[in-house]
């Protein structure tokens, strides 16, 4: 191709590097030089308000790969991305599939499930706390009143009532992102396919499997990807709600990170806490990368 | 295999009523085509007959069942959509399976099915292809095969042809034909053309704004129009229609428009006095010699014929159709003259009935009105 250039294509493609020179500029100092930096920065022993340290070479990664700590809060950020995935799957499609009815007030509905997603996430978090309050929470108070208990339930500060209020809220917050995904899918599913169906003598829950779910399934594995990359680095939420109490037991990989960085002022052990996420990460993205590069080859 | 019985069905969608009160008797391993243009009713007629919608007033019969409360899948029907509805993430072979596994055939017993259907349509080679892999024509006989594979009593086709490319659109309208025949089941097939209609069916049910206008044989809807519509509808090119007047002259009745006056002989008890309007198809216009004077305005050469358009004298234009040898050029002045026995007269109005007797005998009395 380079041989055969005609002088107009060689301009165009100079138009094209100048195009996309100050996106690519952006990208290296905001993404790439982080990045290096992070991973430099986990050789050495650093002590974060001075940012200065000596190399301790691999240490860092042994000795977290020993502690406890890190173990732990893997396991933690485990147990809250699967499950408060899962529950912004199964709560999605639920509720994309009653938006898609003809119901009379589609619209207003539909405007509606999108707010725990546009809210701020300090704000839905506050409100959050205020719910499960054990003195004035209205959690409490309807559940004593339905006379489910007799006292207060501790929603934040005990386990495993921590672990699962931090999923639930994690859930209410991100399953609009997954009722707006399988909506636009669900809209594009030809009228067709379902009278076809009808008329080869499939009943509603034959024509779910067979019809709808084989069709969100695109959609769905790049959901579910995209949400466990971004569920995996959640931090703004966990740390608001429970700061990954009570003790450590929900303390999830970030909220590790910037109690080290930050707390400890330990800036080399967290960055190298940060590159064993971003390594885990990567294995999700590639999976993305491939699914996605695939689905438009197709 | 079962007849098809519409009784004053009507369906209306809010305010707009897509079929007014059709009655329809289809006999059992007929091919009715359901033709007429855009939103005349054809394919909300075979929505209902199929279950996807529902009349709003009157019955559908099917065999000897009132079918209106019975959901699609029990009413052993099957259909054939415009878009193929083929499942995309099923291979063909399980395509073709499914209306059998909903029905709760066995693996084994569906296999025997899927090959026979398989093979009947050429499918065998594609049997474990998905869909997306298969041309428009294959997924289209892919589509045919999960309608036949459980032998229904009717057989429902939307405009099954029309996705497809001119040449292949031919070679399948045979093959729907010659399967008819070696089925044998009643096929009802929603079509806007009038090729198809024309070439496959046993009678046309022609609509327009959801009213049937004629349930007939291919060769009588052509020869004997039921109304203006159908006249004008049926036919490549089309019948040319001159607006004018019917007077009484005794027993017989005599047309006249600027540039053209003739006996047309008797007519049915419907034609009165006043507006009418007369209808001659391309054939019957014989260039040459006659009494009506004409300019030759545009010539179309199609190959094996040639359609010609003349304009009257007194402003009406006419097509003719004359074969290929014969040639006019543009400008010329001819005389012609116009099959008199083969001319339909209709009453005014878009739908103006046929006022032609049923034997449709005219007197071939033709003059100029300008000599």
């Amino acid at each position: 191709m380079s041989s055969s250039n005609t002088l107009l294509e060689r301009r165009y493609a100079a138009l094209g590097l100048m195009l996309i020179a100050p996106t690519v500029l952006v990208f290296c100092a905001v993404i790439i030089y982080p990045l290096v930096s992070a991973i430099y920065l986990s050789f050495f022993n650093i002590f974060t308000p001075t940012l200065e340290g000596e190399w301790v070479g691999l240490s860092n990664y042994t000795e977290l790969l020993q502690t406890g700590q890190f173990w732990s809060a893997l396991g933690n950020t485990l147990i809250w991305t699967i499950g408060t995935l899962s529950l912004q799957i199964i709560f999605g499609i639920a509720m994309a599939l009653v938006l898609h009815q003809n119901i009379w007030f589609r619209s207003l509905a539909r405007s509606l499930i999108l707010f725990p997603y546009f809210i701020s996430t300090v704000v839905a978090v506050l409100v959050w706390k205020w719910l499960f309050n054990d003195l004035y929470g209205i959690m409490n108070h309807l559940l004593i009143s339905a006379g489910i208990i007799d006292f207060p339930m501790d929603f934040l500060g005990t386990m495993p009532n921590a672990m699962v209020s931090v999923i639930l809220v994690g859930a209410w917050k991100y399953f609009p992102f997954v009722v707006i995904a399988v909506l636009a899918r669900l809209q594009s599913i030809p009228d067709a396919l379902y009278e076809a169906a009808k008329i080869d003598g499939a009943g509603p829950i034959a024509r779910f499997f067979d019809v709808t779910l084989p069709q969100l399934r695109e959609v769905l594995v790049v959901i579910i990807l995209l949400r466990a990359i971004w569920d995996f680095k959640e931090f703004d939420l966990i740390f608001l709600l429970t700061g990954g109490g009570p003790i450590n037991d929900t303390q999830t990989l970030p909220l590790l990170v910037y109690q080290e960085a930050f707390a400890l002022n330990d800036m080399g052990r967290a960055s190298a806490y940060a590159v064993v996420m971003m390594a885990i990460m990567l294995v999700f993205m590639i999976v993305y990368i491939r699914r996605t590069r695939s689905e438009g080859g197709s | 295999m079962a007849e098809v019985i519409f009784s004053e069905v009507k369906k209306s969608f809010g305010a707009f009523t897509a079929v007014h009160g059709l009655n329809l008797h289809i006999t059992e391993g007929e091919f009715v085509s359901l033709l007429g243009p855009s939103g005349c009713g054809k394919t909300t007629t075979l929505r209902m007959l199929a279950g996807l919608e529902f009349p709003t007033s009157g019955d559908i019969q099917i065999g000897d069942r009132v079918v209106n409360d019975i959901p699609p899948g029990q009413r052993d029907i099957a259909m054939v959509f415009q878009s193929y509805a083929l499942y995309p993430h099923m291979s063909v072979a399980d395509n073709i399976a499914y209306p059998l596994k909903k029905r709760g055939v066995g693996k084994a017993d569906r296999s025997i099915a899927v090959a026979k259907t398989a093979e009947l349509l050429q499918l065998t080679e594609l049997l474990k292809r998905k869909p997306r892999q298969l041309s428009g024509g294959q997924q289209q006989r892919v589509a045919l095969g999960r309608a036949l594979v459980r032998d229904p009593k009717v057989f429902l086709l939307d405009e099954p042809l029309s996705n497809l490319d001119a040449k292949l659109r031919g070679y399948m309208r045979v093959e729907l034909v010659e399967l008819h025949r070696r089925l044998g089941r009643t096929m009802v097939y929603v079509t806007h053309d009038q090729l198809e209609a024309m070439t496959m069916s046993d009678r046309i049910a022609v609509m327009e704004g959801g009213v049937l206008q004629q349930f007939a044989p291919p060769a009588e809807v052509y020869a004997a129009p039921a109304n203006r519509f159908v006249a004008s509808f049926i036919g490549t090119p089309g019948m040319t229609l001159m607006d004018g007047a019917l007077s009484r002259q005794g027993g017989t009745w005599r047309f006249e428009a600027p540039g053209i006056s003739m006996d047309v002989g008797a007519l049915n008890d419907r034609a009165e006095p006043g507006g009418a309007c007369l209808g001659v198809r391309p054939e019957h216009v014989l260039i040459g010699q006659g009494p009506v004077n004409g300019t030759i305005q545009v010539v179309e050469k199609t190959g094996h014929e040639n359609i010609v358009i003349i304009g009257l004298e007194g402003g009406q234009r006419l097509t003719g159709r004359v074969p290929a040898p014969q040639s006019w050029s543009i400008g010329e002045n001819v005389q012609l003259s116009l099959d008199a026995e083969q001319a339909h007269i209709f009453g005014p109005g878009p739908h103006g009935p046929r006022l032609n007797l049923p034997s449709n005998v005219a007197t071939p009395d033709l003059k100029s009105a300008a000599n």
